[in-house]
C-alpha cells in the first residue's frame, strides 16, 4: 500500500479522527496515520496540507501555536465541534458504503 | 455563510496564512528528514496546491496578468492610443446617445416623489386631448378619492411694463410648487391654501433665471409690486435654480390659476366646462397605495357622471387614460422608431469600432508571435495564453470605458448648451449611464478580445474567414451610417432650396391668443384687426388659419388609403387663405363663406383616394362626417414640411374655432419693416393680449434647425464610422502584409512588379469590402424607411446619397489599405526569406 493515493474523503476522515485525540502538529498528524495503520498508509505532504487548509476554510479545524517535541514554535491543529460531527456524519456514511460494498461482495 | 467569511478573512491576511503554511511545510520536511524520508517534491509547488484549497490563487495570476498587460500596452503606446481612441469613440457615442434617452425619458425629474405623479389625457374614440378645462379639473379635484392631489397647468404670454418681449407665465394651481417640492430662494412658494382663491391678493414667483436676468438677482424684488398686463401684482418669492417644473419649457414666473382672469379681463373662464374655458394640462400624485389603474378607473367613472351634467362637453365614452407624469418627456409609441433608429447608429458605431480594434490586434499578434511561442514553450497552457490576452483586453475595455464616459458626458453637455435645454439638465452620468457604459465595455472586451484571443493562442491567426468579416463588418457599419448621414444632408439642402409647395418669405403670422373670447368677440376681434391690417400700405391680403403654415399646432387624421399608413392634415381656413400662401387650385374651386360640408383637398391626396380620376363632387369622410371636395389644391405640406406622406384637407371654421385661429398677413415688400405696424395694430384693438407676430421666414429657419441639428449629428456620427473603418483595414493591411512578408518576398524575388505585389494585397481585401458595401447599403435602404417623414420629401433610395457615401467609403478605404500596402514595397526579397 506503500505511496497510494488515498480518496480526500477518507483522508479527511482519517485527520480528524487522528485530531479527536488532542491538538496536532501537520507532520505528527502524518505519523499518527501512518502508524495507526501499521504503516499501511502513507500521507504526503502534497496531500496533507491542502487538506489542512479544506478543513481551516471548512470551519473543521482551527489552528494555535505550539511548541514541537524539537523546541520549535510550529502550529498545531485542534478539531472544532463542526470538525466532530463532519466526523460522525462523514464516519456513518463509510460505513454505510463499506457494508454495502461488503453486501454486494457476500451476495455475488 | 461561515465559509465565505474565512475565506475573505484569509485574503485579508494572506500574507501570514502563507507564511505560516510556508513554516508547516518547512518543519514538515526537517523532520521527515531527520527520519529518513528524502522528500524531492517541487517545495513551491506543493504550497501552491496547498493554498488552492483557499480559492483565491485566481486573484493572483490576474494580478500577475494585470500587471504583465499594462507593460505589455506602455511598451507600444502607439497601439494603446489608437485602440482606446477607437474604443473611446465607440463608447463614447453610445454612451452620449443613452445619456440623453436616460436625461429625457429614464430619468425622473428633479421633484419630490416623481413616481407618483401621473399626467392625464382625454380619450374617446376618434378624439383626444391634452387641454381639459379648469372646471373638469375642478371636479375631478373635488370628487377623487384616488390623487391625493390634482395639479393644472397653462400656459401664457404676459406683458410686463417697459419690455418689449413677452413673459412667459405658468398659471397653475396654487399647489403646484409645493406639491413638486419647490423651494423658494428667496421670499415663499405659492401657498395651497392662501393663494388658491379667486379673491385672494393677485401674487407671482418669479423663475430663478428670470430673476437674475430682469432684476440682476436682486433680493429686494421680494413684496414688491409689478404691473403685468397693466395689471399689479406682488412678487412673493423665487423658486430655487434646480427647480424643473413638469417639462423641458421653464417659464418666467409662476402665478395661481384662480388669478388668471384678473389678467385678461374674462370672468367665465374658470367654470366654463367647455373647450371656451381655460384651457389645462392636468397632473394627479396618486395616494399612497393607489394604483394608476385605480385612479382611471374612478376618473372614468367621474367623467360619465360628468357628461349627465354637461353632455355637450365631455365626450362619449370619455377615459382620462394616465401616463408617468414626472419625466421631462413622457415616452410615446411614435417615438418608438426614433429610437430604433437611434440605437441602430449606436450599435453600428459600436460594431464598427470592435471590428476596428479586432484587426488591430491581429496585427498586434504578429507582432508578438515569437512572445507567445516563447511563453507556449515555457509552459504556459492555452487557457492561460488566453486570459492573459483576455486580461489585456479588459485593461483596454476599461480605459477605454472611462475615456468613453467621458467623452459622452462632455457631448451630453455641449449638447445641452448648444440646444438650449434648461440648466437643471444634468449631464453627469447616474448609475444608469455607469452600467451601461460597464456593460459595453465588458461587452466590447469579450467581442473584440476573446477572438484575436483564441486565434493567437491557438497560433491558428492565418485562417482569415475572421478577418474578412471584420473587414466587413466595419465596411458594413459605415456603408450605412454614411448613407443615412447623405440623406438627410440632401433633405436638409432640398428643404432649404425647395418649393414647399407654398410661399412664405412675404408673410407674418400673428397669434392673438384669444383666450376667453366668445365666437363672437373673436370674430369681431378679427373682422376689425383685418380691416385696419388692409388700410396698412404694403399689405396685400389677411387670411385665417387654425393651424398656421410651420406651426407647433396640427390635427392629424389617420386613414389608410391604398395599403399606405397616411396622415391626414386638417386645416380650418377662411377662403382668403390659399391666395395669401399662394397655393393654387387646380381643379374645382374655393371654399365658399357658408357652405358648411365643403372641403378642399390637397393633389398629393386626390393622387392617393382617386387615383386618375376627377376628385372634384366625390365624397370624403372626416371622422363621423361625410364632405364634398370642391376644388384640388397644389400639395403644400404646411405644418410639417418634412414629411413627404402628409397630405391636406381644408375645411371653413366652426364658430367655436375662431378663438384659436390665427391670422396671416401677406405684404408686397419685404415683410421685416411691417412686424412692429402690424404688432401694435393688433395691440390696439385689446391691451390685455400679446399677440405672437411671427416672420413665416424665421418660423421655416426655426423648423429646418430640428433637421439641422439631426444632420450635423448624423455627419459626425458617419465621419466617427468611417475613421473606424478605416483604421481597422489600415490594421488588417497591415497584418496581411506583414504576415505575407515570406510571399511578397518570393514573389519579388521571382520578379513581380510592385503593382502586381499590390493586386495581391489588394485582392484578399476586395471581397469583403464589397460584400461590406453591400450588406451596408441594403441595410441603410431599410433603416432609412423610418425617415421617410423627415426627408423633406427626398426619397429614401435617393440615388445621390447611395453613391456619394459609396464612393467616400471606396475611396477612403483605398487610401486606408494603399498606406499599408507600401510596406509591402519596401520588402527586401533576399531579407525576408531568410528571416522566417
Amino acid at each position: 500500500m506503500h505511496k497510494k493515493e488515498m480518496p480526500s474523503g477518507a483522508l479527511a476522515l482519517l485527520i480528524l479522527r487522528v485530531l479527536r485525540a488532542g491538538p496536532m502538529h501537520g507532520y505528527a498528524i502524518a505519523q499518527r496515520i501512518h502508524l495507526l495503520s501499521s504503516e499501511v498508509l502513507r500521507v504526503e505532504e502534497g496531500s496533507l496540507y491542502p487538506m489542512l487548509q479544506k478543513m481551516l476554510l471548512k470551519g473543521w479545524a482551527s489552528s494555535e501555536w505550539g511548541i514541537s517535541e524539537t523546541n520549535r514554535k510550529v502550529r498545531f491543529y485542534r478539531i472544532s465541534p463542526a470538525g466532530r460531527k463532519q466526523l460522525a456524519a462523514g464516519w456513518s456514511d463509510y460505513g454505510r458504503v463499506h457494508e454495502a460494498i461488503q453486501a454486494v461482495f457476500r451476495g455475488a | 455563510m461561515n465559509t465565505i467569511f474565512r475565506r475573505i478573512f484569509y485574503l485579508l491576511n494572506r500574507r501570514r496564512f502563507e507564511q505560516e503554511l510556508f513554516d508547516d511545510m518547512e518543519f514538515h520536511r526537517e523532520m521527515a528528514a531527520q527520519a529518513g524520508n528524502r522528500n524531492f517534491g517541487n517545495t513551491l509547488r506543493l504550497r501552491e496546491e496547498a493554498r488552492d484549497a483557499w480559492g483565491w490563487t485566481w486573484v493572483d495570476r490576474f494580478g500577475q496578468d494585470l500587471r504583465y498587460s499594462i507593460r505589455m500596452l506602455r511598451q507600444s503606446p502607439g497601439f494603446t492610443a489608437m485602440a482606446v481612441l477607437i474604443l473611446a469613440l465607440g463608447i463614447g457615442v453610445n454612451v452620449a446617445g443613452f445619456g440623453f434617452f436616460n436625461l429625457m425619458i429614464l430619468r425622473p425629474l428633479p421633484i419630490r416623489h416623481p413616481e407618483t405623479l401621473l399626467r392625464f389625457q382625454r380619450q374617446s374614440p376618434g378624439n383626444f386631448s391634452d387641454n381639459f378645462s379648469n372646471a373638469t379639473v375642478a371636479f375631478y379635484r373635488e370628487h377623487s378619492t384616488m390623487l391625493s392631489a390634482v395639479l393644472e397647468l397653462n400656459f401664457a404670454n404676459l406683458t410686463i411694463e417697459g419690455e418689449a418681449k413677452p413673459l412667459h407665465a405658468n398659471f397653475v394651481t396654487a399647489n403646484f410648487l409645493s406639491e413638486l417640492g419647490a423651494v423658494a430662494a428667496p421670499g415663499r412658494i405659492l401657498d395651497p391654501v392662501r393663494d388658491d382663491t379667486p379673491d385672494a391678493e393677485p401674487v407671482v414667483v418669479l423663475s430663478h433665471g428670470y430673476w437674475e436676468r430682469q432684476f440682476a438677482a436682486d433680493p429686494s424684488v421680494i413684496g414688491r409690486m409689478i404691473r403685468l398686463n397693466g395689471k399689479p401684482v406682488t412678487v412673493v418669492g423665487v423658486a430655487s435654480p434646480e427647480f424643473s417644473g413638469l417639462g423641458l419649457e421653464s417659464p418666467d414666473v409662476w402665478a395661481p390659476i384662480a388669478r388668471q382672469p384678473y389678467f385678461f379681463n374674462y370672468n367665465q373662464a374658470l367654470t366654463d366646462f367647455s373647450e371656451r374655458g381655460l384651457n389645462v394640462q392636468m397632473w394627479g400624485r396618486l395616494r399612497p397605495g393607489a394604483t394608476p389603474r385605480a385612479a382611471e378607473e374612478e376618473l372614468a367613472s367621474l367623467t360619465s357622471e360628468l357628461r349627465r351634467q354637461h353632455p355637450e362637453d365631455i365626450w362619449k365614452d370619455e377615459r382620462l387614460p394616465s401616463r408617468p407624469g414626472g419625466y421631462a418627456v413622457g415616452i410615446r409609441h411614435e417615438m418608438y422608431p426614433v429610437f430604433g433608429l437611434v440605437a441602430t447608429l449606436g450599435l453600428l458605431i459600436l460594431t464598427a469600432a470592435c471590428g476596428s480594434l479586432g484587426g488591430l490586434l491581429l496585427a498586434r499578434g504578429v507582432a508578438r508571435e515569437r512572445e507567445i511561442h516563447i511563453r507556449a514553450a515555457l509552459g504556459a497552457g492555452r487557457g492561460r495564453l488566453i486570459r492573459q490576452l483576455l486580461t489585456e483586453a479588459l485593461v483596454l475595455a476599461s480605459v477605454g470605458m472611462f475615456a468613453g464616459v467621458l467623452l459622452g458626458y462632455l457631448v451630453l453637455r455641449g449638447l445641452i448648451l448648444w440646444t438650449g435645454l434648461p440648466a437643471w439638465l444634468d449631464p453627469s452620468p447616474d448609475w444608469r449611464v455607469i452600467a451601461f457604459a460597464v456593460s459595453l465595455g465588458l461587452g466590447t472586451a469579450v467581442l473584440f478580445g476573446l477572438m484575436p484571443s483564441l486565434q493567437i493562442a491557438r497560433q491558428r491567426h492565418r485562417a482569415s474567414i475572421l478577418r474578412q468579416f471584420l473587414i466587413g463588418g466595419q465596411v458594413a457599419a459605415s456603408c450605412g451610417l454614411l448613407i443615412v448621414a447623405g440623406l438627410l444632408v440632401r433633405a436638409l439642402n432640398h428643404a432649404a432650396h425647395a418649393n414647399p409647395g407654398f410661399e412664405y418669405q412675404k408673410v407674418i403670422s400673428v397669434d392673438p391668443a384669444l383666450v376667453g373670447y366668445t365666437p363672437a368677440g373673436a370674430r369681431a376681434y378679427f373682422d376689425t384687426l383685418e380691416s385696419r391690417l388692409a388700410r396698412l400700405s404694403g399689405v396685400e391680403s389677411v387670411a385665417l388659419v387654425s393651424n398656421p403654415p410651420l406651426g407647433n399646432r396640427w390635427t392629424v387624421m389617420a386613414a389608410e388609403i391604398a395599403g399606405r399608413s397616411i396622415g391626414i392634415h386638417i386645416n380650418h381656413v377662411n377662403p382668403a387663405f390659399f391666395d395669401t400662401m399662394r397655393i393654387p387650385f387646380l381643379r374645382g374651386r374655393n371654399l365658399l363663406r357658408g357652405n358648411k360640408g365643403e372641403i378642399a383637398i390637397s393633389e398629393s391626396l386626390a393622387r392617393l383616394q382617386w387615383p386618375g380620376e376627377n376628385p372634384v363632387g366625390k365624397q370624403f369622410r372626416l371622422g363621423t362626417e361625410a364632405c364634398t371636395v370642391v376644388g384640388v389644391t397644389g400639395s403644400a405640406r404646411l405644418v410639417s414640411p418634412e414629411d413627404s406622406d402628409a397630405v391636406e384637407v381644408y375645411r371653413l371654421p366652426d364658430p367655436d374655432l375662431l378663438p384659436s385661429m390665427v391670422a396671416l398677413i401677406r405684404t408686397s415688400g419685404p415683410p421685416e419693416g411691417l412686424v412692429h405696424t402690424i404688432e401694435s395694430a393688433a395691440r390696439v384693438i385689446d391691451p390685455k393680449l400679446f399677440p405672437e407676430v411671427r416672420l413665416m421666414k424665421e418660423a421655416y429657419r426655426g423648423k429646418l434647425q430640428d433637421a439641422e441639428y439631426m444632420a450635423v449629428g448624423v455627419i459626425v456620427l458617419g465621419c466617427v464610422a468611417l475613421f473606424l473603418a478605416c483604421a481597422g483595414i489600415l490594421g488588417l493591411v497591415a497584418y496581411a502584409v506583414a504576415q505575407g512578408t515570406r510571399e511578397i518576398g518570393i514573389r519579388m524575388a521571382l520578379g513581380a512588379r510592385p503593382s502586381d505585389i499590390m493586386a495581391v494585397v489588394f485582392a484578399r481585401f476586395l471581397v469583403p469590402i464589397l460584400t461590406g458595401s453591400l450588406v451596408g447599403i441594403g441595410g441603410a435602404g431599410a433603416l432609412s424607411q423610418i425617415l421617410r417623414r423627415v426627408l423633406y420629401g427626398i426619397g429614401n433610395i435617393d440615388p445621390v446619397s447611395y453613391v456619394a457615401a459609396v464612393g467616400v467609403l471606396g475611396g477612403a478605404a483605398a487610401l486606408a489599405m494603399l498606406l499599408p500596402a507600401r510596406q509591402a514595397l519596401r520588402i527586401d526579397p533576399l531579407h525576408s526569406i531568410r528571416h522566417e
